[in-house]
């Protein structure tokens, strides 16, 4: 039987070689038997990865939910704040994104390093077009004060408007044992009515923005990890018997995607209509 | 069975992880290949010496909290940094040592031994946990310096929301010291999945190995609620979000739900693994397969499940609607039931067996008799008008001692004694390990009995001045905690002492069938020299070899022969480590 | 291209045999997914009152099973893959369920418990008072209504 003795871990390019049974390709780990076991065990950590994370968002769709049967008014009336538009197209662009990830594995799984590197980036690109898009949504919201917690009612995080001028940030260290209740808020909403927002409202805007917030944390990760990928390819490292690399940073990427498929329609197409 | 010899699969010569056929101790020198290792042995022997240096931190907090208690009123601190002491105890007890500690310490060397693999799965994933939880550790230190936590070890909302004191960086801390426990669970699931060798199917195997597999269960499962009920504490904090604010529409009770969604599940976490040893060390000592192994085997991952049904029984008395209340009793009478399977087949396995009264058998018995209290003292609290006088007085907290020290510590222990001749391949003292189990037994039990007493009379917990009629009580518990810790001391240093003055070990010490004990003592590199093929269970003493079962006390003894050696020792081991045939 | 399908036994010499479906297929499966979402966002326009959000979350099911059967491929995977997915939605279904039978009755009492008046003198009982602010539509900042304090006046 081959005894190879085994280099740094894929770094050395090689295009797809053939793999009899017995030899000991560069990518197989020393702790493995066969490529088959490495692969299916990668594959394996990935989802129960997954299921982590799912478990992990699924604590505020719990929070969402328990939210949206106490108080049906307050979701109802201040997701229509939210933009329809900018939510739909940023699913569009996550889905596409999906599509294009799942594409860069496929070509990684024929050998095609060329495409795998125009999929990925497409990828890459359309997770910064998300993030413009959540930009202007934010940047909204913090102008109108439809901001989470004693910041809401507060346009641009300040604590009070002296003279027309902003003191001082609304964040506290702590929580306070008597705190200063958020303020009514008066604005434009997306369909161009001007709605009263009890104080209370601000409860939608904490669950939007910590949910939103921790999806776009996980875009971010996503990104830096395609990134990673992209360049691994670049250099050659993956072939048909060895793109596991590829496949976990698409799956990653998916899960992203999923997260959204649920976030979108929760946020902002369920409330009565005008 | 003798393993058969087929070569290593992909097997390599000398690499940059050392020579697979080498003592692991020995294959690497220096101390970056400790610090940058993947070998799972080195790894589980690093985490075993953090999360003992982590009981030694909760350990001393424990003591501080019983000496004030020891009398009235003002002994040695205030109560503002009692509060903080007995918050200390908690969390590092908790998260720091005994959550990681059979899992990332024992599961970690054993769990790949135990089904012929090489490694785990994800070694450098291993690793990292390794560094997660040291970054982990750090924070939790940093937030002792900055003030200290005194909420309790459950961070309760709203206190936890409102207080000036270094909620931030202890709940930062656990987050970090979460995503360690989730990447431990993670690899040791998906090793049992991909790496079993041939012959080990699903039910021969390894109960430790059951064990472990089900704890990884629950720590993927539970750990991430875990992480955002802290995410939202610190946003509550941070931002007033307001989820637990009853003035801004919240409700605090919502924050005990997420927080016992996860902490119901981690008693499993702790308890479970510390089963999967006792299991080991009846088997080993009564020299008998398992009575219903596929039982045992079973009512782990039942305990895992069930786990995740329980947590609203934490809070019968906060406000939850009496429907909600009801079913989380009945359910945790549920619970309660594979804790009894386990208790009764390891019974059975005793029965006519061939007893071996070494010291990780005591500390076998020990846990069967202290968990069973501990177990169903946790009955009178699931019942839910039993529990509106008990919640939250001292029967809880013996309660839950009886159950995590009694149980958890006590196993673990004994997990320490009967392995420490596999991982270091030193012979502790048997005499001194045996008279420290008396004084952990003793003083163990001196400590928490009263706690039960006082706590079903009244006694509140987490009191810092109490009536005249508990001070006997607190006095007699006090005392328990120096003896226990005495107790707990000399364990220390049998185990110590044995690194530089015990006798070498051979290869079975205990003449046990497991697989763990087939390879050298300590394991090469690789495990195994050998890919092995097993073709019994690891409980079948009736099908093993005489060469197998052997325990090598000869070839140690013909070795150091004319030496001075202590000769009781071995004579007694060697007459109790013959098979009854 | 033509859509490759591996056999249905893989070999067993340890190399990696992976589905690989064909460009127009994902480009099939992608088109499904924007009209799923053009249908919803469609949907959210009329009002079926509490049928709205379980249209929502079906629909964003069917999304969700696309993307992972077919993008993530778990219909072409081990199925414990799959098994280690749904159990995480179904310890959350958990979660959700039971919690939401606590939190979901906050501030409705049993009719059992309502006690106005204390039987054994007569006089108003101090656990009869009506909810709290907590429950009630009031709002922080506003006086609180008329005949909250009554229970307590002797």
């Amino acid at each position: 039987m081959a005894n190879v003795s085994e280099s740094a871990h894929g770094e050395v390019a090689h295009d797809g070689h053939d793999v009899h049974a017995h030899a000991h390709p560069d990518f197989l780990q020393h702790h493995f038997d066969t490529p088959a076991q490495q692969f299916d065990a990668s594959k394996l950590g990935m989802w129960v990865f997954i299921a982590t994370e799912i478990l992990m968002f699924g604590g505020l769709f719990c929070a969402y939910a328990i939210w949206r049967g106490l108080e049906p008014e307050i979701f109802d009336q201040a997701h229509h704040f939210l933009n329809k538009i900018l939510g739909a197209t940023n699913t569009v662009v996550l889905l596409f994104s999906s599509l294009t990830a799942a594409l860069a594995v496929r070509s990684a799984q024929v050998g095609k390093r060329n495409a795998t590197s125009a999929y990925l980036i497409i990828t890459i690109l359309c997770a910064f077009v998300f993030l413009i898009v959540k930009y202007f949504e934010y940047s909204h919201k913090f102008h109108l004060g439809l901001l989470p917690g004693h910041c809401f009612g507060h346009p641009g995080m300040s604590a009070a408007i002296q003279n027309g001028e902003e003191v001082g940030t609304c964040l506290r260290m702590q929580g306070d044992a008597s705190p200063v209740m958020p303020e009514w808020v008066k604005a434009v909403d997306e369909s161009g009515h001007v709605q009263l927002l009890s104080p209370r409202a601000n409860m939608f805007f904490g669950l939007y923005f910590v949910m939103t917030g921790l999806h776009l944390i996980h875009v971010l990760v996503g990104m830096s990890v395609l990134t990673w990928v992209l360049i691994k390819n670049l250099r050659g490292t993956f072939s048909p018997q060895y793109f596991t690399p590829v496949d976990l940073g698409a799956l990653y990427w998916h899960l992203v995607d999923l997260v959204w498929i649920y976030l979108f329609p929760l946020l902002y197409l369920v409330g009565k209509p005008e | 069975m003798a393993a058969v010899d087929i070569p290593l699969v992909g097997g390599h010569a000398e690499d940059e992880h050392g020579d697979p056929h080498a003592n692991y101790l020995k294959a690497k020198h220096g101390i970056a290949s400790w610090m940058l290792t993947v070998d799972h042995k080195r790894i589980g022997l690093m985490y075993l010496t953090m999360v003992s240096i982590a009981f030694l931190i909760g350990g001393v907090f424990a003591l501080l909290v019983r000496l004030e208690l020891f009398t009235r009123g003002k002994t040695i601190v205030d109560g503002e940094t009692y509060n903080r002491f007995f918050t200390l105890h908690g969390a590092v007890m908790v998260f720091l040592f005994i959550i990681p500690s059979v899992p990332a310490a024992l599961g970690n060397f054993f769990l790949p031994i135990m089904i012929g693999a090489k490694d785990v799965a994800f070694p450098r994933i291993n690793l990292l946990s390794f560094y997660i939880y040291l970054l982990g550790l750090a924070v939790i230190l940093l937030s002792l310096v900055l003030g200290a936590v005194d909420t309790g070890w459950t961070f309760y909302t709203p206190y936890s929301v409102q207080t000036a004191n270094s909620v931030l960086s202890m709940t930062m801390g656990v987050f970090i010291l979460g995503f360690s426990s989730i990447l431990t669970g993670l690899n040791f699931l998906v090793t049992v999945h991909t790496m079993r060798a041939p012959g080990i199917t699903w039910q021969r195997m390894p109960l430790f190995v059951w064990g472990m597999y089900a704890t990884a269960l629950i720590q993927v499962l539970a750990t991430p609620v875990l992480a955002i009920t802290l995410l939202l504490l610190f946003s509550e904090r941070f931002f007033g979000i307001g989820i637990f604010d009853p003035k801004l529409g919240g409700d605090p009770v919502l924050f005990q739900h997420f927080f016992w969604f996860y902490s119901h599940p981690a008693v499993y976490i702790m308890i479970v693994p510390g089963m999967a040893i006792n299991s080991e060390l009846i088997a080993t000592f009564s020299r008998r397969a398992i009575f219903g192994q596929f039982a045992i085997a079973m009512s782990s991952v039942a305990l895992a499940i069930l786990g995740f049904l329980v947590w609203g029984h934490h809070l019968f008395v906060a406000g939850m609607s009496e429907f909600a209340t009801m079913i989380f009793s009945a359910l945790t009478f549920l619970v309660a039931i594979p804790s009894g399977v386990k208790v009764f087949n390891w019974t059975a396995t005793m029965y006519k067996g061939s007893i071996v009264w070494a010291s990780p058998m005591l500390y076998a018995m020990a846990f069967i008799f202290l968990f069973t209290i501990g177990g169903l003292t946790g009955l009178f609290l699931g019942t839910l008008s039993v529990d509106v006088h008990l919640t939250d007085t001292y029967f809880v907290v013996a309660h839950f001692h009886y159950v995590m020290m009694g149980g958890t510590v006590i196993a673990f222990l004994g997990g320490l004694l009967y392995w420490w001749p596999k991982m270091t391949g030193k012979m502790h003292d048997e005499t001194k390990a045996k008279i420290a189990f008396w004084l952990v037994f003793v003083g163990f039990n001196t400590v928490f009995i009263p706690q039960f007493i006082m706590g079903s009379r009244g006694m509140p917990r987490r009191y810092y001045d109490y009536l005249p009629q508990f001070e006997p009580f607190h006095k007699a518990s006090t005392i328990g905690s120096w003896i226990l810790a005495t107790g707990l001391f000399l364990t220390a240093y049998t185990l110590l002492e044995a690194l530089w003055r015990g006798k070498r070990a051979p290869r079975n010490p205990w003449g046990s069938a497991g697989y763990e004990w087939m390879t050298d003592t300590p394991p090469c590199l690789a495990n195994f020299h050998a890919t092995p093929v097993f073709t019994r269970g690891p409980y079948d003493y009736h099908l093993a070899t005489p060469e197998e079962l052997s325990t090598g006390w000869d070839e140690v003894e013909a070795e150091s022969a004319g030496a001075h050696g202590d000769k009781s020792h071995r004579d007694k081991t060697k007459k109790n480590g013959e098979a009854k045939r | 291209m033509a859509t490759e399908h591996a056999h249905a036994a893989p070999e067993d010499d340890g190399n990696v045999h992976v589905h690989v479906a064909s460009t127009q297929f994902y480009v099939g499966i992608f088109a499904a997914l924007i009209l799923l979402t053009l249908l919803t966002v469609r949907v959210s326009y009329y009002d079926f009152g509490s049928a709205n959000i379980i249209i929502a979350l079906v629909v964003a099911t069917m999304k969700a099973s696309l993307v992972a059967a077919f993008f993530m491929h778990l219909r072409y995977d081990k199925l414990f893959n799959t098994l280690a997915f749904l159990s995480a939605f179904l310890f959350l279904a958990i979660f959700i369920l039971l919690t939401y039978d606590d939190l979901g009755v906050r501030g409705r009492r049993s009719p059992s418990y309502i006690t106005t008046v204390d039987p054994r003198t007569g006089e108003p009982a101090p656990g009869g008072e009506p909810a709290t602010s907590a429950t009630s539509n009031e709002l922080p900042g506003e006086a609180p209504k008329e005949g909250r304090g009554s229970a307590e006046k002797k």
